[in-house]
């Protein structure tokens, strides 16, 4: 190899910017880190009932509401016990009286707390908690199913496992990259550009790519407001979470159909370039020359081993993401509720690292790597980064230009 | 503090299905929805019992916490609610839901079902109690006058039981020693006891 002329650790500004990137990420996974173990997955509580007279100008009674509502319910004892008529004065709210919610501030687990714990008397007369379907004269889907513990389960999966263990992905993923570019600054072009260029995409491919990428955003996107909306939108408002909420579904939907066309053309036009070979290997144990200026740069063919896996993490989760999405778009067509359930767990644990993988190929064809956007951008890449990046498809290439 | 409670006593249940027809009259509830059903098990076998469900206003309630746009929330009578107009129709509550009281007006609809309704233990919603608007999107605010739910105060054989848990225990028990036998309170493990061994 010649010698080196750009040195990835000069290009000050992009260091500096990931520097400060790293820096917001590392606090964002401390915040992250500090949500899983804050205690706060508890339902509890928003809104406490008083009762209110509205004459009387007697103010709000809390108590006042439990008693109405406990004498209430005394009437539905056996009748020899309650009298005959239901409807007697001082068993419901007198005229002038309303029970309203007030908002609760803060967060208080003592109230569900108490309610989980029984006496020994109580705890007796339940029945265990176990799946229990039968028959229902309602013609919909599930009306016989009476219980399902699985619920609880799937609450567990969704609200306090999958979405911390996504966050961490995400952020930790991006926080790795943004950590290398301030270390190591960009993958330079090493003996700096050659000026000359070799067509690298056509038309047809980059259009493809796009297509699916901006479809790919825009899933991710719709995705993250949905699963993080309570997280990222919910302090600005909770009108702001259900409109954001909404156009967030009807997005995702919209973005569906490009993102499933581009996979598939994309699986057609480049599958026969990224079947793994003995060079990956070689590749890989190099860690893709990715850390050192002087190299080595193992050789590659048109895509390397890494441009091999995000090709088929796009295929294969492409495809797991298209399948699972379009069973849920269509409930209880395909799948009954707990294969259902399970499947959108599925669907939201391939799509965060989906997220993570695809950020590492936004870096590495953005910021990362100097010359590196051309490739999908103008489709014509600098000849001195094909030699370093792509040295035996340039061989090829150079072979067909004098053979012409 | 009461804490308010259905109970259905299934060796009472005669499956008449009065408590899901008053329901959906009552707060006029949309076709292609049910607030409340009635189950049967063991249809036909000696066993056979008839059991009434709804939401059963879960403690620790699974529905509030994975719902993604905070629509759902639970009050300290233990009633969990739902605002209509922040509902996107993902059918995450139904999925979390050990009852299968979330209800969509729309099988499919592009990946939303449209705006969930479901049981408000005639509570009404987030709107002016006892307004135009409430009834519209939520029913009747019952809780508001002081009355309980009218499923429950409907029932004939009062096999189904509203109101606050511990009366509503008591009267539970007090009809199982005089009467000599109980299958339990359904439901009320998975709904109410989460961690309890029982």
């Amino acid at each position: 190899m010649s010698d080196v002329i750009v040195r990835g650790r000069d290009f000050t500004a992009y260091r500096i910017g990931g520097a400060i990137a790293a820096a917001l990420l590392f606090a964002a996974l401390l915040w992250q880190t500090y949500e899983i173990f804050d205690g706060d997955a508890m339902t509890v509580p928003e809104t406490s009932w008083t009762a209110v007279n509205d004459g009387e100008g007697s103010g709000e009674n809390a108590v006042l509401a439990d008693d109405i509502l406990v004498a209430r319910t005394r009437l539905l004892d056996e009748r020899f016990k309650t009298g005959p008529s239901p409807e007697e004065p001082g068993f419901a709210a007198q005229a002038g009286q309303t029970l309203v919610e007030e908002p609760i501030d803060g967060y208080s687990k003592a109230l569900p707390e108490a309610w989980m714990t029984g006496d020994a008397e109580m705890l007796r007369m339940l029945r265990p908690g176990q799946r229990t379907e039968g028959l229902s004269s309602l013609p919909y889907v599930n009306a016989a199913l009476f219980e399902r513990p699985e619920g609880r389960d799937w609450r567990l999966g969704m609200a306090d496992f999958i979405t911390h263990l996504g966050a961490l992905v995400i952020l930790g993923f991006a926080f790795l990259l943004a950590l290398l570019l301030a270390i190591r600054g960009r993958v330079p072009i090493a003996e700096g550009r050659a000026r000359t260029k070799v067509k690298r995409f056509g038309f047809l491919e980059r259009a493809t790519h796009w297509m699916t990428a901006t479809s790919f955003i825009g899933l991710a996107l719709t995705g993250i407001v949905i699963a993080y909306g309570e997280t990222l939108i919910l302090p600005f408002g909770g009108d702001l979470l259900g409109q954001a909420g909404w156009i967030a579904t009807w997005g995702h939907a919209v973005c569906f159909p490009p993102f499933a066309f581009g996979i598939l053309i994309m699986g057609i036009m480049w599958v026969g370039r990224n079947i793994p070979d003995r060079l990956d290997w070689i590749w890989l144990k190099n860690g893709g020359g990715l850390f050192s200026d002087e190299g080595p740069n193992p050789p590659a063919k048109k895509f390397n081993a890494g441009q091999k896996l995000i090709f088929w993490s796009a295929m294969l989760g492409g495809i797991l993401m298209v399948g699972t999405g379009v069973m849920l778009m269509f409930p209880f067509f395909f799948l009954g509720l707990e294969a259902q359930a399970w499947v959108m767990l599925g669907h939201a644990t391939v799509a965060t690292f989906l997220i993570a993988i695809f950020i590492g190929h936004i870096y590495i064809g953005t910021v990362g790597m100097q010359g590196a956007i051309d490739a999908m951008w103008s489709g014509r890449v600098d000849r001195n980064w094909a030699k370093e990046h792509h040295e035996l498809w340039l061989k090829d290439i150079e072979k067909e230009e004098t053979a012409r | 503090m009461a804490r308010l409670k259905f109970l259905c006593d299934a060796d009472r249940c005669i499956e008449c299905n009065a408590c899901a027809t008053v329901c959906k009259n009552e707060h006029e509830v949309p076709w292609g929805m049910v607030r409340r059903r009635v189950v049967t098990i063991n249809d036909g076998e000696t066993d056979e019992r008839s059991v009434a469900v709804s939401c059963m206003h879960c403690t620790d309630a699974p529905c509030v916490a994975v719902c993604p746009t905070s629509t759902l929330y639970q009050t300290d009578l233990g009633i969990v609610l739902h605002d209509k107009d922040n509902c996107i129709g993902c059918g995450y509550c139904f999925y979390a839901c050990p009852f299968g009281a979330p209800q969509f007006p729309e099988a499919t609809l592009m990946g939303s079902r449209g705006k969930m309704d479901k049981c408000t233990y005639c509570a009404g919603g987030p709107e002016e109690n006892g307004s135009e608007a409430e009834f519209k999107k939520y029913g009747r605010n019952r809780i508001a006058e002081g009355k309980l739910p009218i499923c429950a105060e409907v029932c004939s054989t009062r096999a189904l039981l509203a109101g606050d848990g511990d009366v509503v225990g008591e009267i539970y028990r007090e009809r199982v020693i005089h009467r000599g036998y109980g299958s339990g309170a359904w439901g009320w493990k998975t709904a109410y006891y989460p961690d309890e061994k029982s």
